[in-house]
């Protein structure tokens, strides 16, 4: 447990020197999948998209080049693929029922959908894994408030800070939802807490993109960007 | 960004860079020049005074009479020579012994240098006595002068450990509060502190013992092949012996960055002696004043930790001593990794807390030695992660002890038999609350960090009582062949099990005097006790069967060489099924060899070990080999010491191999999670590259008016060699930064005697 212990306070600070922290943009990575919504009843649609962090570019939200159900399989008929991205449907309730005995949940329990969906990247495909719970209808979580340098923020226009100054982040989320704050301007402290600060430095880029991430205990997951530049 | 890495770096080299100041009314240092003209006038009162007596040879001479000339005060020099008396400075000691003559030396402080009785070389009979015959292939004894003479220690003389042969060496022993043995996991061997085991030998950080230096007598290291009186440990033993109190009071005072302390001593009565040594770390004081605010941390516990030793010696007659010890240390470590400490979810404590107490009567009477022991320990266990993960483990343990011993000249035929038996109940109970993920066992993939992740779950108490027996008889044969044989059962209550572990040695001189070899094999084991072992009712002991081969070859008084060579088969291994349950379904072997020399002659000391080791096991019916976590193949240390007049100057090599390690060739990332989860490659296909360091220490003892001074530097690693000790990932895998070792540890301390 005390070894666990100090790889965790490394984990949970989350670096070391020479590599890429966890809340910087400017890296290749999936940053979140997102199911819209990401609970759904019988008979809805939920759509799968994504948000890619990209090295020496700003991120995007792009739909997955491919998707597959890992489980249960019985269900992988619920995935579609259509000429705007990729969508799971979610059967009737006595496919569900069959699915529920398969993977031994009680009666009106949602089902649990595990997707696998993939990204092209200049070095190579990244994967990721999604669920989508079948039988019972929540939506992602609403962002707003968002408080950035002292104003609230409901759009995404482009942002200015001042260098060398902690700019305030907020989020109004207690701390049973992961909340991810990430830069590729500056440094972030406390990245993933409701309550952030970035800070840049002359030496660090002056622009870039911020961004905050925020996932719900339910597979709810939201996310906004905004251009970043500082003077 | 301030890196957490980085300090923790910082907070291991500050904690070792001790600069302190120690007040004593003894130093084992002597110094061998008068006082400095320029040193006040010295009072005429009477001092304790220290000295040994030893032969033209270098030997201790044992039961000389010290006498006060001009009095009737006399002592009697112990076992290894040593006598403490009170004289005034300047007064003439007289020494004498029936076979050895006389010799005088004059009071010049409180410790003497070493008076040399003479022998008439003509007529002696010399007989390699110097030191107790090793009690197993490969082991090593040394005592605290001894052990304080290896550089490259930090002043702490149970670091002394790691240049044993077979022990495995890392430069950072960060969550390593143990030690490992032939590449084996570090909980298949055991601590021993004055016979009993102890769950923990050093702090968190693995840079300090639980027990101070002054508070310790010896330590013996046996890496396998231990006798039968020693169980539940399916590797090696370290036994541990505190110092009994000395006839005269005397009192210490230790102040250092690391830590201050007391050790006190001395009679209560005529038949009573007592020691008492409490520490308190500092680090928990000045590490806060070294980290740069920018840290995104907040230190509201450093590691804080309390030591306390209690020891009383009473002898109620020529046939019965008394015992009683206590030994415990309180450890606590609390951070946040944030400013801000209202972020329960970036919380990160852990406390451990034992206290061992022990009652012990010896009984002598010829042939017959036996002992009476009874000992508890309460031991609580903390710790907390974030919101969600937290491990609690109180622990009572009580643990009654018979031994009984005789030995006869002759019997049967045969000469020098010694037979011993003993039983010993361990009655433990344990409450236990944990929420935790999945317990990564040996050689698995450390699994990313989840917060969230309470996988294992459980809350309740165990009862775990356990028992013992052993007997064994040793005899010799003849002049050359001498054997021992013995039986241990042990009963595991909890898995319903018992374990018959038959052990016997085979000694013989090969020379009468200077060559003997050894043949040991043995059963042993080791209950499951290890993290959520003793959890589940089927998960049985881990066994293992060993055979050393061992020479001892000591050509001359005061130099010991001794090489052996073993081979561990380990079965029952403790492993993971596949649904997370676990199961005994592991098995390994260990082998290698180990060579150490010593040269203990008093201006020198020297000592030169190697180990060569190759550990591996297959964890279940379909797996494939693989190195042990800590398998080590080289390992080697050679150290050399001289001390003359003021100065004491040594330094020490080492040259040990990087341990393996697990590369991870992808991750996927689990959206809802926000983790990455690795896919590792083959398991310790990789290991870390060999680490060298040279480490010398520098002591320096003069007298300063009343007070005899000792200053020493101990510098580890002075040639600055940067060795990567392991590797730290990216949060998704796809980088990693070599984690090194450390630059240069300096350690400095000033000890002063009153």
């Amino acid at each position: 447990m005390r070894h666990a212990l100090f790889i965790a306070v490394v984990a949970s600070a989350g670096c070391t020197e020479d590599v890429d922290p966890p809340w910087q943009l400017d890296h290749d990575r999936v940053i979140a999948v997102r199911s819209t919504p990401p609970r759904i009843n019988s008979g809805e649609t939920s759509e799968l998209d994504a948000l890619l962090g990209r090295e020496g570019e700003p991120p995007i939200e792009a739909d997955p080049e491919m998707a597959m159900v890992v489980s249960p399989t019985s269900l992988s008929t619920a995935l579609t693929m259509r000429p705007t991205g990729w969508f799971v449907t979610a059967p009737g309730p006595t496919q569900l029922a069959a699915a529920r005995a398969e993977l031994m949940l009680a009666a009106n329990e949602p089902v649990p959908l595990r997707i696998r969906v993939s990204f092209a990247y200049p070095a190579g495909t990244k994967t990721a894994l999604k669920v989508i719970w079948l039988g019972e209808h929540l939506d992602n979580p609403t962002l707003d408030p968002i408080t950035i340098d002292g104003m609230v923020r409901v759009t995404t226009a482009p942002i200015n800070v001042d260098t060398v100054t902690d700019i305030r982040l907020s989020v109004p989320f207690d701390e049973s939802y992961v909340v991810n704050w990430l830069t590729s301007a500056g440094n972030m402290h406390d990245f993933d807490l409701p309550n952030a600060y970035l800070r840049i430095e002359p030496e660090d880029p002056q622009s870039g993109t911020l961004g905050v991430v925020v996932r719900d205990a339910l597979g709810g997951v939201a996310w906004r960007l905004w251009p970043l530049s500082a003077e | 960004m301030h890196r957490v890495g980085r300090v923790v770096v910082v907070v291991a080299a500050t904690w070792i860079i001790s600069s302190g100041v120690a007040f004593a009314q003894e130093t084992p240092v002597p110094p061998a020049d008068p006082p400095p003209a320029d040193a006040p006038a010295v009072p005429e009162e009477d001092i304790t005074v220290r000295g040994r007596v030893i032969d033209n040879l270098g030997r201790p001479i044992r039961k000389a009479t010290v006498t006060v000339e001009g009095t009737f005060d006399e002592v009697l020099t112990d076992k290894d020579g040593f006598f403490e008396i009170s004289a005034p400075l300047n007064a003439t000691l007289i020494v004498s012994t029936d076979r050895n003559g006389v010799a005088l030396a004059t009071v010049t402080g409180p410790v003497l240098d070493e008076i040399v009785l003479m022998i008439d070389l003509a007529t002696e009979e010399i007989t390699i006595s110097d030191r107790a015959p090793i009690v197993a292939p490969g082991s090593t004894t040394l005592d605290r002068d001894e052990l304080q003479r290896l550089p490259g220690t930090g002043g702490d003389v149970v670091r002394a450990l790691t240049a044993m042969p077979g022990v495995v060496n890392v430069q950072i022993p960060v969550g390593y509060s143990g030690v490992v043995i032939r590449g084996a996991s570090p909980q298949d061997s055991k601590v021993l502190v004055d016979g009993f085991e102890i769950p923990i030998l050093f702090h968190p950080f693995g840079f300090r013992a639980i027990i101070a230096t002054e508070a310790v007598k010896n330590l013996t290291f046996i890496p396998g092949g231990f006798e039968v009186a020693y169980g539940r440990s399916s590797s090696g033993i370290v036994l541990l012996e505190t110092r009994p109190g000395s006839e005269n009071r005397s009192t210490q005072a230790e102040v250092s960055l690391v830590d201050g302390g007391l050790v006190a001593q001395g009679p209560l009565s005529k038949k009573t002696r007592y020691m008492f040594a409490l520490r308190r770390s500092f680090i928990d004081f000045i590490l806060p004043l070294v980290i740069p605010d920018t840290v995104d941390l907040s230190l509201t516990t450093v590691p804080q930790y309390w030591d306390g030793q209690l020891r009383v010696d009473h002898e109620v007659n020529s046939k019965w001593n008394l015992t009683a010890s206590s030994i415990g240390t309180t450890d606590k470590f609390e951070l946040f990794t944030t400013k801000d400490e209202d972020s329960k979810s970036k919380r990160f404590f852990t406390q451990t807390r034992f206290i061992r107490l022990t009652g012990a009567a010896k009984y002598h009477e010829g042939p017959w030695s036996a002992q009476l022991a009874l000992s508890g320990m309460l031991s609580d266990l903390d710790a907390e992660v974030g919101l969600y993960q937290k491990l609690k483990v109180q622990t009572r343990l009580i643990t009654p002890r018979v031994s009984v011993a005789r030995t006869e000249e002759e019997a049967f035929g045969l000469k020098n038999v010694v037979w011993t038996g003993g039983v010993e109940a361990q009655i433990g109970h344990s409450t236990t609350e944990l929420a935790i993920p999945l317990e990564r066992r040996e050689g698995e993939p450390f699994p990313p960090y989840d917060p969230k992740d309470t996988a294992s779950k459980f809350k309740g108490t165990v009862w775990f009582p356990d028992y013992a027996a052993w007997t064994s008889i040793a005899a010799d044969f003849d002049e050359r062949f001498r054997v021992t044989t013995g039986l241990r059962a042990d009963y595991f209550s909890r898995p319903d099990e018992l374990v018959i572990a038959p052990r016997s040695e085979l000694q013989i001189k090969l020379t009468p005097k200077t060559l003997t070899a050894r043949f040991n094999g043995g059963f042993y084991s080791r209950p499951p006790e290890f993290q959520s072992e003793f959890l589940q009712k089927e998960v049985r002991s881990e066994r293992s069967q060993q055979l050393t081969m061992g020479l001892e070859y000591t050509p001359f008084l005061g130099i010991r060489v001794q090489g052996s060579t073993y081979y561990t088969y380990r079965t029952q291994l403790i492993t993971h099924n596949v649904d997370g349950t676990l199961g005994n379904n592991g098995r390994g072997e260990s082998k290698g060899f180990e060579l150490l020399a010593m040269l203990t002659n008093g201006t020198w000391f020297g000592w030169l070990g190697y180990s060569y080791s190759n550990s591996s096991r297959i964890d279940g019916p379909d797996a494939k080999p693989r190195l042990f976590d800590y398998d080590q193949p080289h390992s080697l240390n050679a150290a050399l010491s001289w001390k003359k007049g003021h100065w004491q100057i040594g330094g020490r090599f080492q040259l040990y191999s990087g341990l393996p390690g697990t590369p991870i060739v992808g991750a996927e990332f689990d959206s809802d999670r926000n983790l990455h989860i690795p896919i590792p490659g083959e398991i310790n296909s990789d290991r870390a590259p060999i680490h060298h360091q040279l480490d010398v220490r520098i002591d320096y003892t003069w007298k300063w008016g009343p007070a005899v001074l000792l200053a020493f530097l101990d510098v580890q690693n002075v040639y600055l060699d940067r060795s990567i000790v392991t590797y730290f990932y990216s949060y998704d895998y796809t980088q990693k930064s070599a984690f090194e070792s450390l630059p240069l540890i300096p350690s400095i301390g000033l000890r002063g005697t009153l």
